[in-house]
């Protein structure tokens, strides 16, 4: 019966098995594309629900200040009750506007404007310039002083070298050490007056004391003569450290008349942080001032003290601010880089597809480049890193990360250039030679416009790598942080490219790798978002021009 | 067909001299010899592969753009000077010898920009010498009218015919002695074909022509000499009439009535 109905009817579904695997074959296929469908879906969907938080204000706008701002410290405060979260900026000037109002108050208090007026007294009469021939006392005094101390030093160590066996128990050493261990004290004591280095360049370059390890004849005579070459410079020494040290003063004394002038909480945090600078100069103590002094310690810390309010605050790094610098950064490497790219690149494909010979030498160069597009991108980054920062000495900097990147898109620029080149009609070639043009004419009027299109193709492609790529760029241009954008604070044009740049792939790489909270997820979400878009705008700006070019050039 | 003068009369313009030309090791051209002539349209018949492609190119020198092609004998004489000669420059070869091409092949430009192409090369900035020419060409290649008012359109806006005449128009504008056309007809319909066809009745006062066509009664209706081709050998060269009527080898006479080819 069934032989039957298959000789009656030939086309009918005969072999069972055939058909059950096509439908399996056709079902995995189709669920498989479905499951990368729905990842596909899903990175974007995660990335966009997440990054929008950081990306937009809760009622919807644009939130331009993580557009427009550099990263910063987050500060989550809770004050009176309210939790707020403030960026660095925004945290001291919030401190700033508590102290004012601090300060306010405190001026309606009998003893505050007590304390002010015997500190702004005191202030004038420390900063009272001495007359000339009181600081030419106090110079000679300093000076001899400074020359006792190191007499006494100086004669010790003499004292040590002639008694070396009676000395020898004091230190734990035998007798025949003693001269190693004053050749150090001698250095240690150089050292702190940082006359050594200029010792050792004059008086003292032929002594082998200062070589200690190799001391092996140090001799009371030879101590007399660095104690005598020392002398003559610290002289000249202590005249600087002096001069330096009264113009530091007049610097103080321009600053507390602004404080005079205008009270306010801002002119005395100024004035109290340059105060306590100043106090630190051993210097102080030779005049004549010195309690002075002491008092108006005393009053600045009671008056800080008083109208200085502490806000608390968690700190998190890298979770305030916004992601200008990064963005900036991308920008200006994605656009050096594969203009370099670009023009390496298809000089390259019009020696290839114009110029060579086919043979031997030109597919060894098409291998080689074919092999160039396989190298993993952290090699790249070494081989930038070691010949333009260390080998051409560029530092850290945007050239050295423009050619890094520019050598890394280098293959598919060029694949890309040659592939577009030799599609242009050989008509177009033969009629522009035809007519006289020679070969470079040729190229540039009758080849190179036709085959933009596919040129800028090849850009596409690039941009998209050049713009996520974080390993060639982490040695050779990304700095993890730099609030200061490229074109700012320039002494040199030139300076422009010698500098290192934020870039957005690389800042998400650093704040993922600081310690995570919920701050810091929503910054590397916001700042991914962000990335997402600028390489999609990067890469539909070439695509515009591709299909501008491609509409005028139809052939 | 030729009124007035016989056309051995005229003028040597192109002389051929005992041309072998190869490919590599493939020769595709053995020992041609023979005269081109001023102000006559001479056309090369033969089935494909017979190299009369070839020999067109051999007298702009086209063909050194093709790698391993040489010619290993004989020369190529245009007014007594043999142009594969050190001294000679390929480009200023070309500005005397036009050509056009199988394909009608207008740049992606506008039909201004077409023709003026060759004269802003040479380097010619004169706006109105330019509109001149480009005028002047265009009303010999009989299209003047047709495009005067649409210079600014694109040349692929032109039908078939057309660009092929704008194509002949591009070369009239660098002011050459000497056109040669490959095949310039084979992608046209009849029509488009029969006025490319008077324009080179026309064009043969003031040019020398050399034709290459696998439509043999093309040749007989254009041409005033025609050489037939066969296996990179001449195998017959006279005055048309001769060849179509009363050829002398039986080789033409094969081909012409159609027994291969």
């Amino acid at each position: 019966m069934k032989e039957q109905r298959s000789q009656s009817n030939r086309f009918s579904s005969g072999n069972n098995r055939m058909v059950s695997l096509e439908k399996i074959v056709f079902g995995i296929t189709r669920i498989l594309t479905y499951i990368i469908l729905f990842c596909a879906c899903f990175i974007f969907w995660d990335i966009i629900s997440k990054g929008s938080r950081k990306l937009f204000t809760d009622d919807g706008f644009i939130n331009w200040s993580f557009l427009s701002q550099s990263p910063q410290t987050l500060h989550v405060i809770e004050h009176n009750g309210e939790i707020s979260k403030l960026s660095s900026d925004e945290y001291f000037k919030f401190k700033e506007e508590l102290s004012d109002s601090a300060w306010d108050e405190l001026n309606t208090r009998d003893e505050f404007t007590k304390v002010q007026k015997r500190l702004k007294a005191n202030l004038v009469a420390a900063t009272e310039v001495t007359s000339n021939e009181l600081q030419k006392s106090l110079l000679t005094s300093f000076i001899q002083d400074e020359q006792t101390e190191a007499t006494e030093k100086f004669n010790y160590w003499m004292e040590l070298l002639e008694n070396a066996s009676s000395h020898a128990p004091d230190f734990q050493v035998s007798s025949e050490d003693i001269p190693y261990l004053v050749g150090r004290f001698i250095l240690s004591f150089l050292d702190q007056t940082k006359l050594k280095y200029s010792l050792l360049e004059t008086e003292l370059s032929f002594f082998q004391a200062l070589h200690y390890p190799k001391i092996d004849h140090l001799s009371s005579q030879s101590i007399q003569k660095i104690k005598l070459a020392y002398f003559n410079l610290l002289e000249e020494h202590l005249h600087k450290i002096w001069e330096a040290y009264i113009a530091e003063k007049k610097n103080l004394k321009e600053n507390i008349n602004d404080f005079l002038q205008s009270p306010s909480s801002t002119s005395f945090s100024t004035l109290e942080s340059q105060i306590i600078a100043y106090m630190e100069n051993p210097l102080l103590l030779k005049e004549s001032s010195a309690n002075l002094w002491e008092a108006i310690t005393a009053d600045l810390q009671w008056i800080g003290s008083e109208h200085r309010i502490e806000v608390p605050s968690k700190d998190y790094a890298y979770s305030g601010g916004g992601i200008f610098p990064a963005i900036a950064g991308t920008i200006l490497l994605v656009g050096g880089a594969m203009l370099i790219a670009l023009v390496l690149g298809v000089c390259c494909a019009i020696f290839l597809s114009e110029y060579g010979k086919s043979g031997k030498f030109l597919s060894l160069v098409r291998l080689s480049i074919l092999n160039l597009a396989g190298v993993p991108s952290i090699i790249f980054g070494l081989f930038g890193m070691g010949l333009f920062v260390i080998f051409l000495d560029w530092n850290v900097s945007i050239i050295a990360g423009w050619f890094t990147l520019a050598f890394m898109v280098l293959p598919i620029v060029i694949t890309a250039s040659e592939e577009s080149l030799r599609s242009i009609p050989k008509g177009f070639r033969e009629s522009s030679l035809a007519l006289g043009s020679t070969k470079w004419t040729m190229i540039r009027t009758s080849v190179l416009p036709y085959a933009m299109p596919g040129i800028l193709t090849s850009a596409i492609l690039g941009v998209a790598r050049v713009a996520g790529e974080t390993a060639p760029i982490m040695f050779t241009a990304a700095f993890a942080m730099r609030s200061e954008l490229p074109w700012e604070g320039l002494e040199h044009w030139t300076d422009f490219f010698f500098q290192g740049v934020m870039a957005l792939p690389y800042h998400i790489y650093v704040i993922s790798k600081i310690p995570q909270n919920e701050y810091t997820v929503d910054m590397q979400y916001g700042t991914a978002l962000v990335f997402l878009i600028l390489v999609f705008l990067l890469a539909s700006l070439s695509f515009i021009i591709r299909s501008r070019l491609r509409r005028k050039f139809n052939w | 067909m030729i009124k007035g003068k016989k056309a051995f009369t005229y003028p040597v313009a192109i002389d051929v001299k005992d041309l072998s030309f190869s490919y590599g090791k493939t020769e595709v051209l053995s020992s041609i010899s023979l005269q081109i002539l001023q102000n006559q349209v001479t056309s090369f018949i033969g089935p494909s592969g017979c190299g009369k492609s070839t020999l067109l190119r051999c007298f702009n020198r086209m063909n050194e753009l093709i790698e391993h092609a040489k010619i290993t004998q004989g020369s190529v004489l245009i007014n007594e000077l043999d142009i594969y000669e050190k001294s000679i420059d390929p480009i200023e070869l070309r500005k005397r010898i036009g050509m056009v091409f199988q394909n009608s092949n207008p740049f992606p430009k506008t039909i201004y920009q077409n023709v003026a192409y060759g004269l802003k090369i040479q380097g010619l900035k004169n706006k109105r010498k330019i509109d001149e020419i480009v005028e002047d060409s265009l009303q010999k290649a009989a299209l003047w009218d047709e495009v005067k008012d649409r210079l600014n359109e694109n040349a692929y806006e032109l039908s078939g015919g057309q660009q092929q005449r704008l194509c002949i128009a591009r070369t009239l504008a660098v002011q050459p002695e000497i056109i040669l056309m490959d095949e310039p007809c084979s992608s046209l319909d009849p029509v488009a074909t029969a006025r490319v066809e008077e324009l080179i009745f026309n064009l043969k006062q003031e040019y020398t022509i050399v034709i290459v066509t696998h439509n043999m009664q093309q040749a007989g209706r254009i041409s005033d000499l025609t050489a037939f081709f066969y296996l990179g050998k001449l195998i017959e060269f006279d005055e048309t009439k001769k060849i179509f009527i009363n050829p002398k080898m039986q080789q033409t006479e094969d081909y012409i009535s159609g027994k291969f080819g």
